[in-house]
């Protein structure tokens, strides 16, 4: 009997040992790098569309940043640490971005490199914000991301202002007197066109005539069609996804529509072409940020793509390989994953190597350089037209 | 003008077809089939399957070709709807109304995530396409493969029609719709007719989905969430579980769009369909051609 109470009190001593042993490890993956063992990996976490109408753009992602990741830490990783991914599912919505978010936090991510849909990225800000998490943004790029000047979100992708900029030098150049501006009222696309809109109001150049909404998921625009068809536009510029962006080509052409056609970069796929068919594709413009197909020099990584995936790197693949390797980058820095000072490492950043060109982020953390360029598909291929340079 | 009424009865051809289905399910067993618009999904991709099976035909082939890849679309999607009904709806027939309501929208689900893990889940386009030229009748600019898909929805509406109102099996159905034990009592097989109406409410569906397949060309494991409610809504316009109701109200859906898009602009299109339904629900639930029904306690 008299044993007893000793032995509890000795397990209780060792469960006690247990659980601040316990906490420790956990702490160090949250905030302390320098408190974490030297075999505990640096995760990554990355919220991308697995589920719901953006359900494609996920694996375009999440294959290019595991392709990253292999290739880190086949080197040895950061700081004699390994390299960790882990997903969670956004599907575009704004609730299941929340819960993601929050999921992600739990399971210790160091550096957020996620981000397709702006509405659904916006509501993870906070989440990560107040667990001190810098996030890479690497698709997501409604100018609202960025407007409320929070320290630890950085975009590597254009903002919606500079696509819209794009744009409208293009219709502009391409002398056109009337243009209409269709969108899918979510936050990226109604941002595009919008600052389009506003652009084009300046006096000379195009006028934008109208700008028309359709429901993303339908299949007969015929109706939005009509309205465009009215105003009898010679410039037609859609700033939503490629799902639709397709059936918009297609239709407009089969409605008998002749001016010019131009897609955003939520556009920019070969599926586009698929859906919309050889013939209406052809001569479609596009706004984008660098692409592998686009630049030189990248035919090795598509290569490597293709090699372990057996497919093609989608939108975004190439975005999604930058903002891994960037934010291996700045936690070496760094030394560490504390959040303030990849922070730090991010901000100082300058002439880091990506696609899009040598980095460096602007006040704002926006890119400063590697804006966007006008693709046109040309016999059923995407390729550039001008670089607007 | 002309244009806006093209636009919507070519829509709404789509939307009636759809809606048949519903109109029937709910007419025999008062369920709403919520996972009947992802049967016009798994008609698409069955159809899909079916033409690259057969793949290999030259493009001046496409209609006849695709004729028959319809109707063997029709039989499949047909046995797939009976097996929905077979696995989630007969075991709950005597549960309560709403266990049923929950199902389907679970069954709802399990289609959609189902063919997303089976075909993934990148949008597919149709082989085969009907594109043509398009001419100009009365002001209106139509092609003449919209003029024999909406044909092939007529002919389809008018043979359902002729196979309720003039043939043994559409007075089996009629008979379940009224009072399903006597029915039984009366010798009449309910789970075989239950059966032969989700076949051919699916079939419709599936009919629908390779059309749609053809004339638009992308399909996707979520194209039937939305074609599915604007469906529910038109067999309400027309008259839930009435087939000649629910014909026109798709017809009637598919041109309120039309014209509300054309008044309000683009994003009232979905506010305004969703609000005639609501309108319809709260003034005259049974719908224009539905009768008011005294239920006796």
């Amino acid at each position: 009997m008299r044993a007893i109470p000793l032995k509890s009190f000795a397990s209780l001593a060792v469960v006690g040992l247990l659980v601040t042993g316990c906490g420790q490890g956990l702490l160090g993956g949250d905030g302390g790098g320098e408190t974490a063992k030297a075999d505990d990996p640096i995760v990554l976490g990355m919220l991308i569309p697995q589920s719901g109408s953006e359900a494609a753009i996920g694996p375009y992602m999440s294959n290019a940043a595991q392709l990253a990741l292999d290739e880190i830490n086949a080197k040895g990783g950061i700081l004699g640490r390994k390299l960790e991914l882990k997903t969670a599912d956004d599907a575009c919505d704004a609730q299941s971005a929340a819960a993601g978010a929050n999921k992600l936090v739990t399971e210790g991510v160091d550096v957020s490199v996620g981000g397709y849909c702006s509405g659904a990225t916006l509501p993870t800000l906070p989440i990560f914000g107040k667990a001190n998490i810098p996030m890479i943004i690497p698709a997501a790029n409604s100018q609202e991301l960025v407007d409320q000047k929070l320290k630890h979100v950085f975009l590597i992708n254009g903002t919606g202002s500079q696509q819209a900029a794009a744009a409208e030098k293009w219709i502009t150049k391409q002398g056109a007197k009337s243009a209409v501006l269709m969108h899918d009222n979510t936050s990226y696309s109604k941002d595009i066109a919008l600052r389009t809109k506003t652009l084009l109001d300046a006096p000379g150049g195009a006028e934008a005539v109208l700008v028309e909404t359709v429901t993303p998921k339908e299949s007969d625009y015929s109706a939005n069609i009509t309205n465009v068809l009215a105003k009898k536009p010679d410039f037609v510029y859609w700033t939503g996804y490629f799902q639709e962006g397709g059936l918009i080509a297609r239709q407009l052409r089969q409605a008998g529509y002749k001016g010019s056609i131009m897609v955003g970069d939520g556009s920019v796929s070969p599926k586009l072409v698929e859906i919309a068919g050889a013939e209406a594709a052809e001569g479609v413009y596009a706004t984008m940020t660098q692409t592998p197909e686009t630049l030189e020099g990248a035919e090795g990584w598509v290569a490597a793509y293709k090699k372990k995936y057996n497919a093609e790197p989608g939108p975004y693949s190439n975005q999604a390989y930058d903002a891994v390797r960037l934010a291996a980058e700045a936690v070496a820095k760094a030394g560490g994953t504390d959040g303030a000072k990849v922070i730090a490492a991010l901000e100082a950043m300058d002439g880091f190597s990506m696609f899009s060109g040598p980095l460096k982020f602007t006040p704002e953390h926006t890119l400063s350089s590697g804006g966007f360029q006008i693709l046109v598909v040309k016999d059923g291929k995407i390729t550039l037209q001008d670089s607007l340079k | 003008m002309t244009q806006l009424v093209w636009n919507g009865l070519f829509v709404g051809s789509f939307y009636a077809l759809v809606a048949l289905g519903y109109s029937m399910v709910y007419g025999i067993i008062k369920l709403l089939n919520f996972a009947h618009g992802d049967l016009y999904m798994i008609g698409a991709f069955i159809g899909f399957a079916v033409l690259g099976a057969v793949g290999g035909v030259s493009a001046s082939m496409a209609l006849p070709l695709l004729l028959v890849v319809l109707l063997a679309t029709m039989v499949l999607t047909g046995l797939a709807g009976v097996a929905l009904e077979r696995i989630a709806y007969r075991p709950l027939r005597r549960a309560p109304r709403l266990s049923l309501l929950i199902t389907a929208v679970g069954a709802s689900f399990a289609l959609e995530y189902g063919m997303r893990a089976a075909a993934g889940a990148d949008p597919r386009v149709y082989p085969v396409r009907l594109g043509g030229t398009s001419v100009e009748v009365l002001g209106a600019r139509l092609t003449l493969q919209q003029l024999v898909l909406v044909g092939v929805a007529v002919v389809l509406m008018f043979g359902l029609n002729l196979l309720i109102t003039r043939t043994r099996e559409g007075r089996a159905m009629r008979a379940i719709a009224l009072d399903p034990s006597t029915s039984s009592l009366m010798g009449i097989d309910v789970n075989a007719v239950i059966s032969r109406t989700f076949f051919l409410g699916s079939a419709l569906a599936g009919a629908a989905g390779v059309m749609a397949g053809a004339y638009y060309g992308k399909i996707d494991f979520l194209m039937g969430f939305l074609i599915g409610l604007k469906a529910f809504t038109a067999a309400v316009i027309g008259g839930i579980g009435n087939i000649p109701g629910t014909m026109l109200g798709g017809l009637l859906l598919g041109l309120l769009e039309s014209f509300g898009t054309y008044w309000l602009g683009g994003e009232w299109r979905d506010v305004f369909a969703f609000g005639v339904l609501i309108l319809f629900l709260t003034v005259r639930p049974t719908g224009l051609l539905g009768e008011r029904v005294t239920e006796r306690v």
